[in-house]
């Protein structure tokens, strides 16, 4: 391949490796693209020195005050369409860690997993030894099926490298860290249905995660 | 997020109000959400439509906030470990005189290191009119860092 002049735009829009590579030949004869290439190259240097990063102990504490702040409004309780419930949990997770993720659970009333109907078919708030045996019998397949595929998107999480692939890394150690302390909470009080709909929650929106990376990295 | 909110607001008091307004937007607005973007595209969309709005009313205000003084942007350079870039400050300079889109696929590609696919959804725009917005970025930075001569006409500073 040849490269003259007029594919200046084209080499450099990038997209087209041989290309650029032609360019690059031609460039060695011509000042003017020489030039061009040259001031390309320092501007590509020089801006990843851009990136800003400071310390903010103050930011996350002032949002999660103010979500809770708004979660406290009327308008903020009205519910958000049924398959949208899951989006601030998503986001929450992957920005604010746990706090902002209990927040959605809160707002979640449950869907129709057979765990969630079962719970949502108990009336009283603490359930019984007997009912506690069976959720845990049924909340442990699902996380075994949960971290299944965990661990067949770990491979490919570890791999990629993209700032989506980042951010979901990061929502799943956020996820990770709010369902042990779910656990941890749930050990304290073993009958408390409000924890146990607080854990499947987070556990159905790691299965989603979990989905999601598996497609954004396939495609 | 609050990287690219700095270098679009400059200055890091307003980078943290746009962040957190923009969280507030993402809790209240969960049912604005296409199915069809990732959540961190979504986010950032929503995070640079913030920081826009407050470059629009600090502009129109009378006393808005001074830029980012040079003592700070030094403490906002990246701890990396690795010195800072001699171009950095003018290219941030120069980045002001852009076009919002251009400086955004700019910001979104070069400094945060989105691709191109990621860069057009956030964007919302295509793969093709991301790299030709960041075609457009870059000749436009290096036409503003020669005026202003941190760069030679011949590419040398």
């Amino acid at each position: 391949m040849k490269a003259t002049c007029a594919d200046l735009e084209r080499a450099l829009s990038g997209g087209e490796p041989e290309l650029f590579s032609a360019f690059e030949a031609h460039a060695h004869s011509c000042t003017k693209c020489a030039a061009e290439l040259a001031g390309w190259r320092k501007i590509a240097d020089a801006a990843p020195a851009l990136r800003k990063k400071w310390d903010s102990p103050e930011l996350w504490p002032a949002i999660r005050q103010r979500l809770a702040e708004e979660s406290q409004t009327p308008a903020a309780r009205k519910p958000p369409r049924t398959w949208l419930r899951w989006v601030p949990a998503a986001a929450m997770a992957a920005l604010f860690g746990i706090a902002a993720a209990g927040l959605l659970v809160f707002r979640n009333s449950g869907g129709r997993d057979p765990l969630v109907s079962h719970w949502q078919t108990t009336k009283d708030p603490i359930l019984a030894d007997t009912a506690a045996n069976e959720v845990e019998a049924a909340e442990k397949s699902y996380v075994e099926s949960i971290e299944k595929l965990s661990r067949l998107a770990e491979p490919k999480l570890a791999a990629a490298s993209t700032p989506i692939a980042l951010n979901y890394r990061e929502k799943l150690a956020v996820l990770d860290s709010a369902i042990a302390d779910l656990r941890a909470s749930i050990e304290q009080n073993r009958y408390n249905t409000h924890l146990r709909r607080e854990l499947l929650t987070v556990y159905r929106e790691k299965q989603k995660t979990l989905q999601e990376l598996m497609k954004e990295v396939k495609s | 997020m609050k990287s690219i909110a700095a270098n679009i607001l400059g200055s890091r008091t307003d980078a943290e109000d746009a962040v957190q307004e923009a969280m507030l937007k993402v809790y209240r607005g969960a049912s604005s959400f296409r199915g069809g973007a990732s959540v961190s595209t979504w986010l950032y969309r929503i995070l640079l439509n913030t920081c826009y709005d407050h470059l629009r009313q600090s502009r129109r205000r009378a006393n808005a906030e001074a830029p980012m003084p040079p003592e700070e942007i030094a403490a906002a350079a990246p701890k990396t470990g690795t010195p800072d870039h001699p171009l950095r400050l003018s290219i941030e300079k120069a980045l002001g005189q852009l076009e919002a889109r251009e400086r955004t696929a700019f910001l979104l590609c070069e400094v945060e290191g989105f691709s191109h696919r990621e860069a057009g959804e956030i964007l919302d725009v295509g793969e093709g009119a991301s790299r030709a917005l960041l075609f457009r970025a870059r000749r436009h930075l290096q036409k503003a860092l020669v005026a202003s001569g941190a760069f030679s006409p011949a590419g040398a500073p």
